[in-house]
């Protein structure tokens, strides 16, 4: 039977297990499941959000019921939650024994491979298909926590080049600003641009389906890897559906991961056919307009600043009710984004 | 019936299937299996009699399949209907 290990024995007899594997035990999870049998642990798996990972079977009890059953674990455990789609990053071997349990692989990259199950990749792609257009197309991946007059600049920018422009916001709720919040005043703020369609990431772009490491060796980059696998799924999946064959992306001034994140999409959507553009951001009084200053501002109820940096659409929200509540939440937001 | 909440049932294991079920204003069966090149046919028919027999006419239902046979199929999706359909204000 498979148990949920709570205590410090049950926890280290599944770090144990996972080292014996060869694997790192990564801390990061939300629930460990582990299968004992006469007293002895012999398998072991883990649920971080959407993504199963650490999941080590016994060599004795390989190719029997155990991955069956912790997987079942794994998804049942999601039962009341709003997850959906679940996500095993592993590596090439492990591929068949996973297709079995009908996870499908959304991308391969030399010896890692993203599965998924529910085949939500093709439903999210399937419920946009009346998106579909012919031509030379572009896309940007927004947050938009707000939308800026930068990102209107950016957006403008971006749809003045091609025929059709996609502009993917990011799904997640990690942001001030909750999803829905954020995707409206998208739409009203690019309402008056007759060749741009907005639609969200789902799990499929900026996500957090968040690359485990355990099974990396010490000196493979984590975040590097993650960002080449998100930006393999946009080049592979998401952008031939599209027919997407540019990105465009505003300058970085401040975050270092962003920045990163700027520079290798051209090595990884160059060889895929897809043009990365780098569009310089829209600059306000003596510095660039980014979605931080906007919320620094708010932070310090500075009107003013606010009305010079936001569209007419983001100013009329923050001044509602709803934006005026988000106003005491942005006080204690201490996020970059 | 009419499924009202989001609900699921069955295991992972070989030989079961898991079906989830949600809301919707369509009716819309999307299936997944190891066998599905083979049996997906047959494993539609027979979730749609089930859904005929349970009067479904709107609702996600979804399958992952590792090779059930029909009554396998038949009693997991009953039991995620059940599920489904219950109002919740009424379980003792």
């Amino acid at each position: 039977m498979v148990v949920n290990l709570i205590n410090e024995r049950d926890r280290n007899l599944a770090r144990q297990l996972v080292e014996e594997s060869g694997f790192t035990f990564e801390e990061e999870y939300d629930l460990l499941f582990g299968k004992f049998e006469d007293g002895e642990l012999v398998a072991t798996a883990a649920r971080d959000h959407n993504v199963f990972k650490m999941i080590c079977i016994r060599e004795s009890h390989r190719g029997g019921q155990c991955l069956g059953e912790l997987v079942t674990a794994l998804i049942d455990s999601c039962a009341y939650s709003d997850i959906r789609n679940f996500f095993i990053f592993t590596t090439l071997e492990n591929r068949g024994a996973f297709a079995h349990l009908n996870f499908t692989p959304l991308v391969t990259h030399g010896k890692i491979c993203l599965l998924e199950h529910g085949n939500g990749l093709a439903s999210y792609l399937q419920q946009h298909s009346a998106l579909k257009q012919a031509g030379n197309n572009g896309a940007v991946v927004v947050n938009c926590n707000p939308f800026t007059r930068g990102h209107r600049y950016l957006i403008e920018a971006a749809a003045a080049q091609v025929d059709h422009l996609y502009i993917f916001v990011v799904r997640e709720d990690r942001s001030l600003f909750p999803f829905d919040v954020r995707m409206a005043l998208v739409r009203e703020g690019t309402a008056d641009l007759n060749n741009v369609s907005v639609l969200d990431t789902s799990d499929y772009a900026v996500s957090q389906v968040t690359f485990p490491g355990y099974f990396l060796k010490q000196d493979d980059d984590r975040l590097q890897l993650q960002m080449e696998i998100d930006l393999l799924l946009f080049a592979r999946q998401i952008a031939p559906f599209f027919g997407i064959t540019h990105r465009f992306i505003g300058t970085e001034p401040f975050c270092r991961t962003t920045r990163s994140y700027s520079d290798t999409m051209p090595c990884i959507l160059g060889p895929e056919g897809i043009q990365t553009i780098q569009l310089e951001r829209k600059i306000s009084g003596d510095a660039p307009i980014s979605a931080f200053r906007v919320r620094k501002a708010l932070r310090n109820e500075d009107y003013e600043a606010l009305r010079k940096l936001v569209p007419a659409a983001t100013l009329e929200f923050l001044r509602s009710a709803d934006g005026r509540k988000l106003l005491t939440t942005s006080k204690n937001y201490r996020r970059r984004h | 019936m009419k499924i009202i909440h989001k609900a699921q049932a069955g295991t992972m294991q070989s030989s079961d299937l898991m079906v989830f079920l949600e809301p919707a204003p369509q009716l819309r069966v999307e299936i997944d299996s190891t066998v599905k090149k083979q049996f997906e046919h047959l494993i539609r028919r027979q979730v749609e009699s089930v859904l005929q027999r349970f009067s479904i006419t709107s609702g996600v239902i979804r399958i992952s399949d590792r090779g059930a046979l029909d009554y396998a199929i038949a009693a997991r999706l009953e039991t995620g209907l059940l599920r489904a359909c219950a109002d919740e204000r009424k379980s003792s």
